[in-house]
């Protein structure tokens, strides 16, 4: 980069205008305004309400934290948390994606459909169903980036196309999934135990891969082009930012991660289904929107992220076993969604005030 | 001593059967502030993204220093030494200050990585919080700060930093103050006579003729896509100004300025 310039000596330098006043900030008031900035990150309003939501079922029954209701909570959970990574970068840049429930489902039965008529190694279809998965995300890229599409439209589309193919090319019937040996199974769907709780590898992927997420927003060049082209698009290009590659990449990292999170699932229950991950689009949103990512663009938070997917689904785990009814369970939902963007967007207001 | 830094020789654009550009030449010197003026659709803005590289140009000729160059997107043009801060748009608001002032220009460690590459952010912030200084923003304002908490003349003196941190050979302002209020505008133009006194030249583009009369050396203005008129600020009037952008007959102005 061109940083050698910086370092040149000379320039426009007005050294005589220097007016450092008030620099003289104490320690104990460095600390106070760190906490003050920490309360007011809209990941911290989340984690509040999750530790509340943990205790509140705690104390409601004390079969939520045995170990078979942690160990179901904990299967399930890594797979919406995975596409929910690829949608917190997609949402900071300032699009969205509503394809990644069909491609949970279709990845997975594209490969199987291969396994069993085609005869060829899973590790090899499952090349393939990712292969095509990339092919759907970089469209959906090129029809946002190229023709100037709106990512809702584009991507509501690229649902109906992908859900409608899988659905067709397996007549709408579940595939037995892939029985024989292969190292690819215990690797993305085996399990182990910690003490009584019983843990899948998902979690272990989520966990490497919201590293990853997070290390890329936070500390990547690329990570500052996500931000500053969800900031603001137009202000980005101007500084030489590869605005629409950046875009195309991540729609087919978000693609990928849910043919990816569609794969564990389908190995972990042993069937892929053509109407698996139905509405996950809207789960997965609403887990990122509640944990404090502009749904607007510009601001993102991976550690957000990780709190609203294990609120969202504690919350469902826990009204089952509280006993609301199932058929009840939505309005709860979606009353802590509302409260949520309320509380994000009452801080927002008060940030830029301050 | 003036040497000329930029030289634009019939530069032609059309966006189908629109030419917003047609034969526009144009020469800018080193250490002077040009000021470009003309009424909506005269080419004005046409002109900018031409020359800092939003688009490209049809036909004609773009030298740069002496040397013919293509302008084919803003790296190019930024790496020319053309800065250009755009109306309004030229900062990510959710961005702190010091990822702005280097946005696209990141100081990374492990460059190896490419675009996955680490941010050297203790350079960044230590850069970013010198340069603040340096550039004479008096406020004590913090490089972590998001641009969200600052005023307008603030973000705007950011965005200037930001372009002379590069040093910058030209700095291209497009209608900077706009959106700001009386003081801050008067900051903004200070900036920009320090600017030119460090030796940067400007050009700088506003729809307020007494701002121009404030800073420039030279006016330029253009109507229907080309330049009509190439002129010493000083020897001239705001009414004759006025009358060459909008084409009107000068003494029918000033019998209209006398009636009102």
């Amino acid at each position: 980069m061109t940083n050698d310039a910086l370092t040149r000596p000379g320039g426009t330098a007005r050294a005589d205008r220097l007016l450092d006043r008030n620099h003289d900030t104490g320690g104990a008031k460095v600390k106070s305004t760190r906490w003050r900035a920490l309360l007011r990150k809209p990941e911290t309003s989340s984690f509040i309400i999750l530790c509340l939501a943990v205790v509140f079922f705690t104390l409601a029954n004390d079969r939520f934290l045995s170990p078979l209701n942690l160990a179901n909570l904990l299967a399930f959970l890594p797979e919406l948390g995975i596409i929910a990574l690829g949608m917190t970068l997609l949402l900071t840049a300032g699009e969205f994606d509503l394809s990644v429930g069909a491609v949970f489902a279709f990845c997975p039965v594209i490969s199987m459909l291969l396994v069993q008529h085609a005869g060829i190694d899973l590790g090899l279809a499952l090349i393939v169903g990712f292969a095509l998965t990339a092919v759907i995300g970089l469209a959906n890229g090129l029809f946002v980036t190229k023709i100037g599409i709106s990512s809702f439209l584009v991507t509501l589309a690229m649902l109906l196309l992908v859900r409608g193919s899988t659905l067709f090319a397996t007549q709408g019937f579940p595939l037995a999934s892939f029985s024989g040996e292969t190292i690819l199974k215990p690797l993305l769907a085996g399990s182990f135990y910690v003490g009584e709780v019983r843990f899948h590898a998902s979690i272990i992927w989520f966990a490497l891969l919201a590293a990853l997420a997070f290390y890329v927003l936070n500390y990547s060049k690329v990570g500052n082009w996500i931000s500053a082209i969800g900031s603001n698009r137009n202000a980005a290009i101007a500084r030489g930012v590869p605005a629409d590659a950046v875009k195309i990449g991540l729609f087919i990292a978000t693609s990928l991660l849910a043919a990816l999170a569609g794969t564990i699932s389908a190995l972990r229950i042993s069937s892929a289904s053509p109407v698996a991950g139905d509405q996950y689009e809207l789960e997965v949103i609403a887990m990122v929107v509640v944990g404090g990512t502009a749904l607007t663009g510009g601001r993102g938070t991976i550690i957000g992220t990780i709190i609203g997917v294990f609120l969202l689904r504690i919350i469902r785990n826990g009204i089952v076993l509280v006993g609301v009814p199932g058929l009840a369970f939505n309005i709860f939902v979606g009353g802590l969604i509302l409260v949520m963007l309320v509380v994000h967007a009452a801080m927002q207001k008060r940030s830029s005030r301050a | 001593m003036m040497r000329e830094v930029l030289r634009l020789e019939n530069v032609a654009k059309s966006f189908g059967s629109v030419q917003a550009l047609r034969d526009v030449s144009l020469t800018v010197n080193t250490g002077e502030v040009v000021a470009l003026l003309g009424d909506n659709g005269a080419g004005k803005s046409t002109l900018i993204k031409a020359i800092s590289g939003l688009h490209g140009i049809d036909r004609g000729r773009i030298i740069v220093d002496g040397k013919e160059v293509t302008i084919r997107n803003p790296r190019d043009a930024m790496n020319l030494g053309i800065e250009t801060i755009h109306q309004d748009s030229s900062l990510a608001v959710d961005l702190s200050i010091a990822r702005n002032l280097f946005l696209g220009r990141e100081p990374v460690k492990a460059a190896f990585l490419g675009p996955l590459a680490p941010l050297d952010l203790p350079q960044l912030k230590r850069q970013a919080s010198d340069l603040l200084r340096r550039v004479g923003i008096r406020k004590n304002l913090d490089a972590d700060a998001p641009i969200k908490a600052l005023s307008g003349g603030e973000r705007q003196s950011i965005a200037i930093s930001r372009a002379m941190q590069f040093f910058a050979k030209i700095i291209i302002l497009d209608e900077p103050t706009n959106n700001l209020g009386v003081e801050e505008t008067h900051g903004v133009l200070r900036f920009i006579k320090e600017v030119r006194d460090a030796g940067h030249s400007v050009i700088y583009i506003t729809h307020n003729i007494h701002h121009v009369f404030q800073v420039a050396d030279r006016i330029v203005v253009m109507r229907q896509g080309t330049v009509v008129a190439d002129i010493k600020a000083e020897g001239t009037s705001i009414l004759e100004v006025e009358a060459i952008i909008t084409g009107a007959d000068l003494h029918e102005l000033e019998v209209d300025a006398r009636r009102s």
